[in-house]
């Protein structure tokens, strides 16, 4: 510290004006990012918390401090957990499907077609369009007397489904609009993460004789597979937070999430608690365990990713080791087998090392 | 590293910085354009017919300038003023509130401005007396001015009326009905005849009827002290299952409610009669319009009312405490409440005034376009003589909840015939366990 003091004495205001900036200005140019999320972010998550410690209405404000019971009311509550079976149900119905559509449909636009930018802007139209305007579309579709689903349905012949009050029918229709909304947008990154996989791979691949399959499973997927775990993780954390088309799919129903709650997912369930329920304390309650469950499913994802990613190091190594082996009982048997060996050898541990 | 202490200044200043132009950002107040001019926030729902008369109120007082919303439905309005009254914030200078909720601002009355700083007393006259007690909280304050109130009529089509031999004409359907002494028994009577001539349901669902049954009981879901009386209520109960033998007759369209298939139930002959309080004539209208019908759809509106009078909303004019023009704003509501205004009101939504001197007003009982809609009913006679005898019923903090919540689930169940009377009605009780209210 003192070295520091009789230095800084050394030097003029104006060099260390210009040190100040080169070591402090980045910290200065984070903050906004940090300040911003501790207004927005962290101090309601602490709030939240606190809130849900009492026994708080809505619109007459806190009561009682009552420590965890509201976390022990809810954890007892048959409708906090039917809204995050429905969560859980509506997010497998949307995000399996969706990610194996947006598979194909990346491997389709990756391939040589005529006009590409007109193929891949499609693909990315739905995105556009605002999550409301595409649940009022669909909600009207899905609509049980009058809707253009049952309409087709009865026209041939068979039974309408109650898509607005049953529980199957009214989670794959809300399926269908998260699909619509973000197969395309997935499909554009996965096709982003196919473009960079070096062509001369293929290339080789095919002169080995691997077919179009073989090379798709075999070099594009595993090339990919750090996207596509991004693109997993996006997906699990938005299909948790599905809220939009399920609050204004039945926008007339009583009770947000269907009359029986058939597809009253957890952020809903929170928003029931506190905005008609008005019980303030319960939803902050919901709202951090819910937070809680997002944060463990996305440790879960983390770790998942970092095993395949280890996965992948493991196999290359194994890789490396056999290319090894295998040279060095040629070069035991072969006669003159030193020089020709050596390049192949170290490209293997180049790639693993990629 | 460490900071200096003068770097620690320099940052906390750029933080400060940040945060004061994030926080500038954020409030831009509509408030006083600065000529003087003051912008006044009223924010109403449904059909309140209000629309109109505020570029008039504008006309008269130059320097004012109203900037008005219109919510959907009054339960969306709930949900919006429940949430500005939570946060505190964003509340406008006129609000309105439905009686529906007016327990949940009793809960608050603080928030509200006491109209007689403002000259209520001066006024209070105008209103009938229970519209004028409803709104006044434990302490004597006045936190409203009465809009409309909700006597309850029938609408029926007479063409499908017709069609299935029964009379078409308004005094003989009333009379069907059974007149002064209708009676529940009765319509659910006149409903099987129609179904048994038409094979067709005859109401739209039964959640609309189940309000009208429970809002004509000297007490609903709340005894008048306040406690909550649902499980082990036999009259209650006794209306229910008379509900559940209608819909397992077939009686039941089961229609969403407020959605009405865009409103092409209303046209495709769908049901043939449908409960009316004044503003929801305008609801009928509407959406008989957007299916693509007019006046010649058959819609009538008749002098009758099972089960004697009954009041179904009705709604009041509030100024909230965070208004920063307390006195233009109770002014206004003042205005929008006055005998011309509640006329005018009526005739462009059908919203009955709560104004004694507007009730007989020749342009409430004269023709509109509302009367032509409906066959030339005498709609404001009409309801002039379905306002007679209705008491505003005690109305709990959780009415709104147990009406939707509680019975709604139940009432989809009974009008699709998943499950009977019995079932339901328990699946009630237990819904009304699980969402803990009256704990």
């Amino acid at each position: 510290m003192t070295t520091t003091v009789r230095e800084h004495s050394a030097l003029t205001l104006r060099q260390r004006l210009s040190r100040l900036d080169v070591r402090l200005s980045p910290y200065l140019y984070v903050s906004p990012f940090f300040l911003l999320f501790g207004l927005v972010g962290l101090f309601p998550l602490a709030y939240t918390f606190v809130v849900s410690l009492n026994d708080w209405d809505l619109i007459v404000g806190p009561g009682e401090w009552i420590g965890f019971d509201n976390y022990v009311a809810e954890l007892t509550d048959p409708l906090f957990w039917n809204s995050l079976f429905n969560t859980f149900s509506i997010f497998l119905l949307s995000t399996v499907p969706q990610l194996a559509a947006a598979l194909f449909i990346a491997a389709m636009l990756d391939q040589n077609l005529r006009a590409k930018t007109f193929w891949r802007l499609s693909v990315i139209l739905p995105y556009v369009v605002t999550p409301v305007a595409v649940t009022l579309i669909f909600s009207s579709i899905f609509s049980e007397k009058y809707g253009f689903a049952n309409n087709i349905l009865q026209a041939l012949g068979l039974d309408p489904v109650m898509w607005k009050t049953e529980t199957l029918p009214s989670h794959l229709a809300i399926a269908t609009m998260v699909n619509w909304r973000w197969t395309g947008y997935n499909a554009l990154i996965l096709l982003a993460a196919m473009q960079a996989v070096p062509k001369d791979i293929h290339e080789s691949a095919a002169i080995d004789g691997a077919g179009a399959w073989r090379r798709f499973f075999s070099i594009t997927i595993p090339s990919i597979r750090p996207t596509f775990v991004f693109v997993i993780v996006t997906a699990t954390i938005g299909g948790l937070q599905i809220f939009t088309e399920p609050k204004l799919f039945n926008a007339q129903s009583a009770i947000p999430g269907g009359p029986h709650r058939e597809y009253q997912t957890a952020v809903l369930f929170v928003w029931d608690l506190a905005f008609n329920r008005q019980d303030f304390g319960k939803a902050s309650a919901v709202a951090w365990l819910l937070f809680l469950i997002i944060g463990a499913i996305g440790f879960l994802n983390f770790w998942l990713s970092g095993r395949i990613a280890s996965g992948e190091a493991r196999r290359a190594t194994r890789r490396t080791a056999r290319v090894l082996a295998e040279l060095r009982a040629r070069s035991a048997s072969g006669p003159d087998p030193a020089p020709a060996s050596e390049p192949p050898a170290s490209e293997s541990t180049e790639e693993a090392r990629r | 590293m460490k900071l200096s202490r003068r770097t620690t200044t320099a940052a906390a200043i750029g933080g400060v910085a940040a945060l004061a132009l994030l926080v500038t950002g954020c409030t831009s107040a509509p408030d006083d354009s600065g000529d003087g001019q003051i912008t006044l926030t009223v924010t109403t729902f449904g059909t309140m017919g209000l629309d109109d008369l505020y570029a008039q109120y504008e006309a008269d007082h130059p320097g004012i300038k109203i900037d008005a919303t219109n919510i959907d439905t009054g339960g969306n309005a709930l949900t919006d003023w429940k949430t500005k009254q939570a946060a505190g914030a964003g509340l406008p200078d006129v609000q309105a509130v439905e009686e529906g909720w007016l327990a949940n601002v009793m809960q608050v009355p603080q928030s509200f401005v006491d109209l007689r700083d403002y000259g209520a007393d001066d006024i209070t006259d105008r209103w009938l007396d229970w519209k004028v007690d409803a709104v006044t909280d434990p302490d004597g304050r006045i936190l409203g001015y009465g809009t409309d109130i909700g006597p309850e009529g029938l609408c029926y089509n007479g063409k499908l009326f017709e069609a299935a031999g029964l009379p078409s004409d308004r005094d003989a359907v009333a009379e069907l009905f059974g007149g002064e002494n209708a009676t529940w028994e009765q319509f659910f009577e006149v409903g099987k005849q129609y179904h048994a001539a038409t094979g067709k349901p005859f109401y739209d669902q039964s959640g609309f009827i189940w309000n009208a049954m429970v809002n004509q009981q000297p007490e609903g879901y709340y005894t008048k002290d306040g406690s909550l009386n649902v499980e082990g209520n036999d009259t209650l109960k006794g209306l229910w299952m008379q509900l559940a033998d209608g819909a397992a007759a077939g009686l039941s369209s089961n229609q969403t409610q407020w959605d009405w298939g865009q409103g092409q139930a209303f046209v495709d002959g769908s049901f043939a009669v449908f409960v009316c309080p004044g503003w929801m004539l305008a609801t009928v209208k509407g959406q008989t319009e957007q299916g693509g019908g007019d006046a010649s759809t058959g819609w009538d509106f008749a002098d009758v009312f099972p089960g004697g009078a009954a009041n179904w909303g009705g709604s009041w004019l509030t100024v909230p405490a965070t208004s920063q023009h307390p006195k233009e704003a109770a002014e206004l509501a003042a205005w929008l409440t006055d005998t011309k205004q509640e006329v005018a009101a009526f005739q462009a939504s059908g919203a009955f005034p709560s104004v004694i001197a507007a009730q007989s007003d020749p342009g409430v009982t004269g023709e509109s376009d509302l009367t032509k809609f409906f066959n030339d009913a005498p709609i404001g006679q009409i309801l002039a003589k379905r306002a007679e005898g209705v008491v505003a019923q005690y109305k709990g903090k959780d009415d709104a909840v147990i009406q939707e919540q509680v019975f709604g689930a139940a009432r989809v169940d009974l009008d699709s015939g998943a499950k009977n009377g019995e079932e339901t009605w328990q699946e009630a009780i237990d819904a009304l366990h699980a969402s803990g209210i009256g704990e």
